[in-house]
């Protein structure tokens, strides 16, 4: 009897302190927003952070586009000209690519480098009391540190995803020329008459929501490190990972929204 | 009657089952100097950080010029963290910014100062903490009582009413500290008020107007430095002993 209502109590503290932690992140969310709309507005601050987490991502999202194009369009290729279906392969690959594999492997590259970074750097701040030195001069950290990077990569990503993408067509074209003799002007023709306005923007929505989640869990964990320099180690670590978990578990949610109202 | 500047009133802070104040009240006088002293971990910094507001106190009242501060919202506390000012212990500097984004930060924040004339004050600044035409350097390139001193240019380029001290000659080597103190003798003179939290009890003695011992969470002592020097409160006797 009593380790039952031992653990009813364990999991109801655990219940408290995850819904704490939502309502956490939504508050700081609903700041950020709110900051972003009252002066003072830092906009070398932005342009500074656009630099540093657009700028500085644009050779992993080349890589990983790509890769992606290349690997795709191979693997599609062989396995559907089993069928004799290789002229469907332009139309699958760059399908895929703009609704699902650009947004989505570019935001989890992103999530990597982007996400510890800005952990890491505010875990830092924040254990060298820098935070509090933030607040004790009167200004806001929230205003200071959140808002440039949250707008910088919900700004950055969804071109990062475009590029992704587009460098992910590029790859198809040549491996469709060189494997299976499919022309660039078809190739292209046939890209572009498949892929509508909608793909592209579900494609785009999600690399901007995507963005949103990674910047405030991480700006989130780095406020709210603890322990010194293994704390910032260990903010790093799951900012990362729950990030990324979040994005899959977002991407078929908005997926699904798109088919719905499109 | 002279106005006081601050005002606790009984303040009581606990983290969990660690109670850290148990009614804790003083006042701060325009001008004075208070000296605040007490044993590792009694909560002196956690005293200061509630002043500021960095830490939310239990119970009790904060006033700033007879107005209540305590319950006020990180919004609301923005103009008293400019008219009141935190020393940190290490300085906290921003580490990736130079000495002069970090001493004109606040400029840049609540003046509205042109670019030349913030420059000005930097370098008038730094000529009054010695370490003239340092602008450029990175606060890893300064040695810990350099960090200390452009830490506290930082906190007092506003010209507050008052400046809380965290321990600004802890870790200081003999010349370093003098010139520390010198600095805040300095300030004082311009009629900037000061709590100075500090084990080093010749400084407190030479530089304040009062001295506070804390204790188990209650202040025990609050009176001149010649009545502390002669008190015969065993706690304070073992404070002025363990000087030597
Ligand atoms: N954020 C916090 N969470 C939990 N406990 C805390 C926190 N900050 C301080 N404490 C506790 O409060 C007590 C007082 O800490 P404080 O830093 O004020 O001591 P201090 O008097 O400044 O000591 P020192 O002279 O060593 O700097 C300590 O026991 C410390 O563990
Ligand atoms: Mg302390």
């Amino acid at each position: 009897m009593r380790t039952l209502s031992y653990q009813l109590s364990s999991i109801s503290l655990q219940l408290k302190r995850f819904f704490i932690f939502i309502g956490e992140i939504f508050a700081l969310f609903f700041e950020t927003i709110r900051c972003t709309f009252s002066s003072p507005f830092y906009f070398s601050r932005l342009m500074e952070q656009i630099t540093h987490i657009g700028y500085g991502s644009t050779s992993i999202t080349v890589v990983i586009g790509l890769t992606m194009g290349l690997v795709m369009t191979l693997n599609f290729g062989y396995g559907l000209a089993k069928f004799g279906g290789t002229l469907y392969v332009p139309a699958v690959v760059s399908l895929s690519l703009a609704r699902e594999m650009a947004p989505l492997f570019t935001s989890l590259l992103v999530a990597g480098r982007v996400g510890s970074g800005i952990a890491a750097e505010i875990g830092a701040m924040n254990v060298t009391q820098q935070i509090d030195a933030i607040r004790a001069l009167g200004t806001s950290p929230v205003r200071v540190l959140v808002v440039p990077r949250f707008w910088a990569l919900v700004l950055s990503l969804p071109l990062l995803s475009a590029l992704s993408f587009a460098v992910g067509i590029l790859g198809g074209l040549i491996v469709c020329k060189t494997e299976f003799d499919i022309i660039p002007g078809l190739y292209l023709y046939k890209v572009f008459s498949t892929v509508k306005f909608h793909d592209y923007m579900s494609g785009l929505v999600k690399s901007a929501v995507f963005a949103g989640i990674i910047t405030i869990f991480a700006c989130y964990k780095g406020l709210n490190t603890r322990d010194g320099t293994k704390g910032v180690g260990l903010t790093t670590t799951w900012v990362v990972v729950t990030a990324s978990i979040l994005i899959l578990v977002t991407d078929f949610f908005i997926s699904k929204i798109f088919l719905v109202i499109w | 009657m002279e106005q006081n500047l601050l005002e606790l009133k009984n303040i009581h802070k606990s983290f969990g089952e660690n109670l850290i104040h148990q009614g804790v009240s003083l006042t701060l006088k325009k001008g004075e100097s208070l000296g605040l002293l007490g044993g590792s971990g009694t909560g002196k910094s956690v005293l200061l950080r509630s002043i500021i507001g960095l830490e939310r106190i239990d119970r009790g009242e904060i006033l700033f010029h007879q107005e209540r501060i305590e319950h006020l919202s990180e919004n609301q506390l923005t103009p008293y963290r400019i008219k009141m000012s935190y020393s940190f212990q290490n300085g906290a500097l921003f580490d990736s910014v130079n000495v002069f984004e970090n001493i004109a930060y606040p400029l840049f924040e609540h003046t509205k100062l042109s670019y030349d004339e913030i420059k000005t004050k930097v370098a008038d600044m730094l000529k009054l903490i010695d370490l003239e035409g340092k602008e450029e350097l990175m606060p890893s390139d300064l040695s810990g009582g350099m960090q200390k001193r452009v830490g506290m240019a930082r906190s007092m380029i506003l010209n507050p009413e008052i400046i809380l001290y965290d321990e600004p000659t802890a870790g200081l080597d003999p010349a370093n500290t003098l010139n520390v103190v010198s600095l805040m003798q300095k300030l004082k003179q311009k009629g900037i008020a000061s709590i100075f939290v500090t084990h080093d009890i010749s400084s407190a003695i030479m530089l304040c107007d009062r001295i506070i011992v804390l204790h188990q969470g209650k202040i025990i002592f609050n009176d001149t430095p010649m009545h502390f020097q002669r008190s015969d409160n065993p706690i304070v006797q073992k404070f002025i002993n363990s000087k030597e």
